[in-house]
């Protein structure tokens, strides 16, 4: 699957980010094209998270350049790539606990640009997740693993994202939920939205994903389509435990 | 005690709690969203105060009047202090020494303007209603406390609709509970920590006037409300308004019944032990509930 410049919705080139004087990622590069699932997979502490930290602006880059839609976005801070319609689904949902499910939601909208459709997105949004309906004055620090996740995704759809990154959406949730949770992204992406998709479960984020990038320590050490990537036998051993029973998270 | 007296003593602590809330707010914002201690506070507090004794002296604005224009004046003073200042610090989670320092500094300088502009006199506003009162049965009201709570409560009021209903009362709320989050939705933290800063400051202004109102004030004025505002913080906690007022009622209601309480027909408490009522809950509540009132009647769950 050979990806034309003209569909790379983001092209991430040569990052090098560090916590302090502790480098975390050398020399990342990699590229997520329009329309598509593209996945890093990884063990914990690869780097995948601050990989989509540095993309949502959150973390500066040492070097390197991060292209969205042709744009060199790399010293814009956090809030310019939300107004380029890139959306973060953190690790470990992020929620603001003693505000209600409704403004949880709302803040997915916080920018100016954003503010004129946040009423007929939170109409979108519930249609997608009936429980946040149900749930909408509650707070979201009393919402179950499971609907604060489906909250998070919730609030990162609101602006209407072209690029919807998604942190470990399925850690932490029991396995009947973890289905779930896939199946929508896989009808999200289904409608045309850009995912890039990072995770620890191996098995479904290759399923879910077309094309896959591979992390360790720091760097990116094997990519390609997905389904290769599900059958290479390094991909198997490391993280598909040979193939056999497959753990969730 | 009689009843009378008894009730006499509550509404009275009912009414200083109004003005108790609106200077300790301030303060909580500016903790909630910049993690800030904002000794500077009593400063504030200190020039509202002759910020109202200026305008009622020279132009004769009733105090009341000049206590609603501290807000606007106050607010563009603290968005001032913040650009010139605040902003330099170091962003944190916890409150640095660097900040705390940098207010420290701030209030000495802000005491010193004082006593270079209004001398170490004690001040008071006397208007023609500061002495009379109101009668409502057995209950005697003094007339400026029934209206400075009366505005400290609307004032509240509109700072609860703001903190619930604007984008910029959920930026800031936001920005209190969740900082990353609320990074990644595109809050300006430097555009609301400026706003929250004015409008602390604003409050501070407006509760110096209204205390200005009530109490003799000098340019020291302000450092014992500066430690009732800690006291009402801890107690209430930082998430609403209406943590701050119950914190507030709370105090006040400590503070004024404290005194009265006999033990075999002698005061246990003499009127200059007072200011350590505060100092003493302080404790008190720290022991016992370090996560402030509210966490007794709220039921949260922590986020995974």
């Amino acid at each position: 699957m050979s990806q034309a410049p003209a569909e790379k919705l983001l092209e991430a080139q040569n990052l090098d980010v560090s916590y302090g004087v502790t480098q975390v990622l050398w020399g990342i590069s990699f590229s997520v094209a329009r329309g598509k699932v593209t996945c890093i997979i990884g063990s914990n502490g690869a780097g995948k998270t601050t990989t989509l930290n540095t993309i949502a602006g959150v973390l500066p880059t040492k070097t390197g350049r991060v292209i969205l839609n042709g744009e060199d976005v790399t010293a814009l801070p956090a809030r310019e790539r939300v107004n380029r319609h890139i959306s973060l689904v953190p690790e470990g949902r992020q929620l603001w606990p003693n505000m209600s499910v409704e403004e949880n939601l709302m803040m997915g909208c916080f920018l100016p640009n954003f503010r004129h459709k946040a009423h007929g997105s939170l109409t979108r949004i519930y249609d997608l997740f009936p429980r946040l309906k149900e749930r909408r004055r509650q707070m979201a620090g009393t919402l179950s693993g499971g609907e604060q996740q489906m909250c998070a995704i919730g609030r990162g759809l609101m602006s209407e994202p072209q690029l919807l990154m998604l942190d470990e959406p399925s850690l932490g949730l029991a396995p009947k939920l973890v289905d779930e949770i896939f199946e929508f992204i896989a009808n999200i992406a289904h409608q045309g939205v850009t995912i890039l998709l990072v995770g620890q479960n191996v098995n479904y984020t290759l399923q879910v994903s077309h094309y896959g990038y591979v992390m360790e320590v720091g760097r990116i050490t094997l990519e390609g389509p997905s389904d290769m990537l599900f059958n290479n036998e390094h991909v198997r051993r490391a993280y598909l435990g040979t193939g056999e029973e497959v753990s969730a998270g | 005690m009689d009843f009378s007296q008894f009730l006499n003593l509550l509404i009275s602590a009912l009414l200083l709690a109004g003005v108790y809330a609106a200077m300790a707010v301030g303060m909580t914002v500016i903790y909630g969203v910049m993690k800030i201690v904002n000794l500077a506070h009593a400063g504030f507090l200190m020039l509202g105060a002759y910020f109202a004794f200026e305008l009622y002296e020279r132009f004769h604005i009733d105090p009341l009047f000049g206590a609603v224009l501290a807000l606007p004046v106050f607010f563009l003073f603290g968005m001032g202090v913040h650009w010139l200042l605040v902003r330099w610090l170091p962003k944190s989670d916890t409150p640095t020494l660097a900040s705390l320092l940098l207010m420290f500094g701030f209030w000495l300088v802000l005491q010193n303007f004082a006593y270079m502009v209004w001398h170490n006199d004690d001040r008071s506003i006397t208007t023609p209603r500061t002495l009379s009162a109101v009668n409502i049965g057995q209950i005697t009201v003094p007339e400026v406390n029934l209206i400075v709570f009366a505005a400290a409560v609307v004032c509240l009021i509109v700072l609860q609709i703001v903190f619930n209903r604007s984008w910029f009362g959920r930026s800031m709320r936001a920005l209190i509970q969740n900082p990353y989050a609320a990074q990644i939705v595109g809050v300006d933290d430097g555009r609301t920590s400026r706003l929250t800063f004015g409008l602390g400051t604003a409050f501070a202004g407006f509760a110096g006037a209204l205390l200005g109102m009530i109490y003799t004030f000098s340019p020291d004025f302000g450092r014992q409300f500066l430690l009732r505002s800690f006291v009402i913080i801890v107690l209430g906690g930082l998430d609403s308004v209406s943590g701050v007022a119950l914190g507030a009622v709370v105090l006040a209601v400590v503070e004024t019944f404290g005194p009265q309480i006999q033990f075999h027909g002698k005061y246990i408490l003499p009127d200059s032990l007072q200011p350590a009522i505060s100092f003493a809950l302080l404790v008190v509540v720290l022991l016992i509930m370090p996560k402030g009132l509210a966490s007794m009647f709220t039921r949260k769950r922590r986020l995974t």
